[in-house]
Formats: C-alpha cells, structure tokens, sequence
C-alpha cells in the first residue's frame, strides 16, 4: 500500500503534470496505456482530487481520492505512460475510465471468468485485472504486463 | 462454475484416482462435530449445490435457500423462489425478474423525484441493475412486510447509466449471477449507508422511461438487510453446516436460523466473538503477517489468501487457485476489533485441480479444500469453507446479546 511520506512527495511531477495537461487540454482519453496526461482527464471526470503524487524511482504513483470515499491509484513509468491502476474502498471506481481502452476487454473477458460475486481475475497477454472485495469494502488493480517496468514488484501494485 | 471449468473437468476426467483414499473419500474437516440441526419457525433450510443452472452453469461452494415473495399485502399473490444465494457479505435481497411471475407484479418503489427508484448493485464481478420494488417476503417462519427489494435485470429498466455500467460486466441473467437471486444477510443494515446523504455513482437511481439521475435514498427506501425487517428474530442469523469430507460432496445441507438469543434454538453459548470494523473486516495473521482487510463470507466460494510456499494450479482458469502436491493444514489467527483472537485455528488446502477434475466428484458442489490467491496483499478471505462444520453467528450492527454486541462474527 502507498503510504507517502512528505519527503516522498513530489510537487514538481505533479506540477509537469498539469502542465502537461494545460498543454494538451484535447487529451480526453483515459488513464490505463495512456500519457500521465490522462491522470488529470481522470481526476476531471471523476469529480476527484490528488490526494498525493510520489516518485518511487522507477515509476510514479498519483493517488486520486474519490468522493466516494474509494482510492484509486494510477502508476506512471518513466516512458510516461499509465501501466497500471489500484483501487481499495467503500465504492467501485469507474473502470471504463480508470481502464480507458482495455475496458472492453475487459467486460468481455469477465463473463468468460464468473466463479463467485467477490472474487475476478483475468488473464490476457495484454491485460491483467485482479479484484476482490463485498459491499463496503472493495480492492482491485489492473495492469499492463508488457508495460511493467524493469524489476517492478507486483506487490508494489496496491 | 463457468462452462470453461467444466470443459476442463471433462477434459482432466482421464486423470484417474489411484485409490478411494487418493480421492479424498474420507478425512474430518475443521472444528469440533457440530451439534444437531436446530428447528423451529425461525429457521430455514439451506444448501449447497450446483445452483438453479446444474447443467450448464454449476457452482461451486454456493450456499442457497428459498424465499417467498408476495404482492404487497396480498397473502395469495405468492411465489416461492429457489436457488437464493445466502451471502453474510452483503446486504438486501435481490430477484433475478426473470425468475418472477409476471402476475407477481411487484410495484416499483419511487426516488425523492417521484420517479422510479433503480439501482446498481456493485459486486466485485460487475453490476447488477434493476429497480426497487416493494414485497411482502416469507423465509421460513418469518415474515418482512412490504418491504424494499431488487429485481435484477427487469425489461422495463435497461438503459444502464454510465457510471454505473462503467464498474463491470452486468450480472442480470441467472447464468452471470449463478443464483435466482441472493439474500444478503452481514453484520450491518444498509447496503449503502453514504447514499443517505451523498449520491455516490454507481449505485441509486431515479430514472424516468429515457433517463436516469444519480440520487440520495433514506434507510427506509434502500435495499436493507432483510433480517432487520422481521418482526422478530431480528438481531441477526446462525448459519450451521455439517462436515464436509476432504474430497468434496455432491450437496451439503445445513441450517440458517435467525435471531440470535431470541429462542432457545439460537441462545449463544459459549464462543469465540469477532467483532467486525465498519467495513465488515477482521483482521487475520497468516504466515507471520497482519492481513488488514479480512473477512469471514458465506458468499465466497473460496479460501483467499496469498502464500508463497503454496504451488498455483497450471490448468487454464484455475490458475488463481493453489495445487499443492499433498493436502495441507496451515493455522491462521483471527482476531476481532475487540481485541478477541481464535486459539489453534487452521484450516486445509487441497490441489484444486485434483478436486475439479476427478471423475467421481463431477457432480460434487461443495469443496472444503478449494484455496486460492488474493489480489489485495492485505486480507484473507475465508469463504464458505469455514462454514462447513461450523455454527457461524452474525450479529448485526447494535444487536445486543448475551455474546457482546454486534457487529460481530461468532462461532
């Protein structure tokens, strides 16, 4: 789990960010194989806010708090693209946005996979989704296994 | 159980056992023997099997039971329904409206708006859509007048909002869902206690015939926990399941009693009190690590958690379950947010693929062994296994009883 300390923190990344997204105000895609860019699309459309942004070297980390209580964390590698989202809290996020273009896959490939209401995994060469959870209390991520960064430790993806 | 599991036990099915006691014919289960299935007007029979859809979409460690629903204040427009699934990880009863007669004709219930109250029933593997309607509904001896339910998946509502078809896949078709509905009975009452005050996406409605608008929805209008409806016995449930061999079984028949200390059939005794967080959590130490984010759930159908010592399965679509080469016995300590730990608690992974696959278990439902990975580092979750051999109580929020008071967990 991402716990940032203020050390952690880095404005200036969250800075280049906006900056960015001032920059490209067409950028409308959203957040997972997209440019760190769409973080913000993200934050936009899901009435959201940055909670936290932190540079864990190998890749970046922005932790978008939900109104609904839910946070969802979107994982930045060097090459600037979003390979990876976390969720833990009371709500689902929204996965079409949070997913962007590999939601499709992933509604399809979730009907192929029903084993019980609390439990999904998904297997694709270009796609992992893995979640868990009942009401009150949700937790999932999904990301990309070719984009992972060298040595990036799954468990990291929380 | 998806049809890609079954084509995988047909195809495993050469796989032969070498003897009886290979399959796992034998072997106790966890727990002391649990005591004789209590009776009395408030309790109900429950089951697990292979679900309303045997042929085609068998289930797998899925408890069940029937309801009676009825048109509000109409003792002769009933219909009982089978195959709902007994869930202590959520909250409210839901009808697949396929499964509903059309002269049941439940009225739906109306948002703040004045226009018809829907919902979006979040479940990790998608949404189930449908609006609320209003039912007299009868389980067993006991009775919840005109009361908020869901139907799942009724033609009159299919245009789907956005937010709400952007958490997952649908689950509206007896397939998808795997039960004709599902009766969520956890320790709270609320299925979505923010919605009172906050409109959350993804979760209450209020839809005209073209378009639907996110909306707050008091207490008394949500899809709440059943049991808090009764006229009694309201305080919570006892689920009892007997033992279960090591191998698996075809059925499994059990009790789910309701009210706790109200009768002499559901007076506490002595056992271990978990109580549970807001969330519905427990927090449980497995292989040296605090897991945070826990939870005892009839409604799943496995034993999640993450073990590095313990071999995935390499079938296709099991690989999210462990295969370990020999049944294993591995302890694990729960411990409630009142300080209250379980003592010498363990539980048995068996080779996931060996249960699915062996021939003389192909209609076996329930597998005690059946263990797999978690995706959240932090939580174990202890399915419906824990339930066989045991008498599980689930006291709901403020219920006080001789035991402590709920929330709580107890067994």
């Amino acid at each position: 789990m991402l716990i940032p300390r203020s050390d952690d923190l880095k404005l200036g990344a969250l800075c280049s960010l906006i900056f960015i997204a001032a920059l490209n105000p067409g950028i409308a895609r959203a957040a997972l194989g997209e440019p760190e860019a769409s973080v913000q699309t993200d934050v936009a459309r899901l009435q959201a806010s940055i909670k936290a942004s932190a540079d864990r070297g190998s890749f970046r980390v922005h932790e978008i708090q939900l109104p609904s209580g839910t946070l969802l964390r979107e994982f930045v590698s060097l090459d600037g693209n979003v390979f990876a989202v976390a969720w833990n809290g009371p709500y689902m996020p929204n996965l079409r946005q949070a997913l962007g273009r590999y939601f499709d896959n992933y509604v399809a490939a979730a009907k192929l996979n029903h084993q019980d209401h609390k439990h999904l995994q998904i297997n694709q060469p270009d796609l992992v989704v893995q979640a868990r959870g009942h009401m009150r209390a949700f937790s999932g991520r999904a990301y990309l296994p070719t984009a992972l960064p060298s040595g990036f430790n799954l468990g990291d993806l929380q | 159980m998806p049809a890609s599991m079954r084509a995988l036990r047909a195809g495993l099915g050469l796989i032969l056992c070498l003897s009886a006691l290979s399959c796992g014919g034998g072997g106790a289960n966890l727990g002391p023997p649990a005591p004789p299935s209590p009776t009395g007007n408030n309790v109900v029979s429950v089951i697990v099997d292979a679900g309303p859809l045997p042929t085609t979409n068998a289930t797998v460690n899925t408890l069940y039971t029937s309801v009676t629903v009825c048109f509000p204040g109409n003792a002769t427009n009933c219909q009982t329904i089978d195959h709902i699934e007994v869930d202590t990880g959520s909250y409210g009863l839901r009808i697949l409206a396929p499964v509903m007669n059309a002269t049941l004709n439940l009225p739906v219930q109306l948002a703040s708006s004045g226009n018809s109250l829907v919902q979006c029933t979040q479940f990790v593997i998608g949404y189930s859509w449908g609006p609320v309607v209003a039912a007299d509904v009868k389980i067993g001896g006991e009775t919840a007048s005109s009361v908020p339910i869901q139907a799942i998946g009724d033609p009159r509502f299919t245009t789907v909002p956005a937010d709400c078809s952007g958490t997952g896949t649908a689950q509206d078709t007896v397939a998808s869902f795997g039960a004709n509905g599902i009766l969520g009975v956890g320790p709270f009452a609320l299925d979505c206690p923010t919605c009172e005050t906050q409109v959350i996406p993804g979760t209450y409605y209020s839809c005209t015939s073209t378009t639907c608008t996110g909306t707050t929805v008091p207490a008394a209008s949500q899809v709440a926990n059943l049991v808090t409806k009764f006229a009694k016995d309201n305080n919570g449930t006892i689920i009892q399941l007997p033992s279960v061999a090591n191998a698996g079984a075809t059925t499994v028949t059990g009790t789910l009693t309701f009210g706790i200390d109200t009768q002499t059939n559901n007076a506490s005794g002595t056992q271990t009190v978990l109580t549970v967080d807001g969330n519905a959590e427990l927090i449980m130490m497995f292989n040296g690590a605090t897991l945070s984010q826990s939870f005892i759930d009839s409604g799943s159908n496995g034993i999640y958690v993450n073990d590095s010592a313990l071999v995935a399965c390499t079938a296709m679509n099991l690989t999210e379950f462990y295969c370990p080469a020999n049944t294993l016995t591995l302890p694990v300590t729960i411990q409630g947010q009142n300080g209250v730990m379980t003592n010498n608690l363990t539980f048995l992974v068996g080779n996931a693929q060996t249960m699915l696959s062996n021939p003389a278990a192909a209609n076996f439902s329930a597998f005690p062994l059946l263990a797999g990975t978690n995706p959240n580092a932090q939580s174990f979750d202890f399915g419906l296994a824990f339930f066989y051999s045991r008498r599980v109580a689930t006291a709901i929020e403020g219920a006080v009883t001789s035991a402590g008071t709920g929330p709580y967990v107890a067994f």
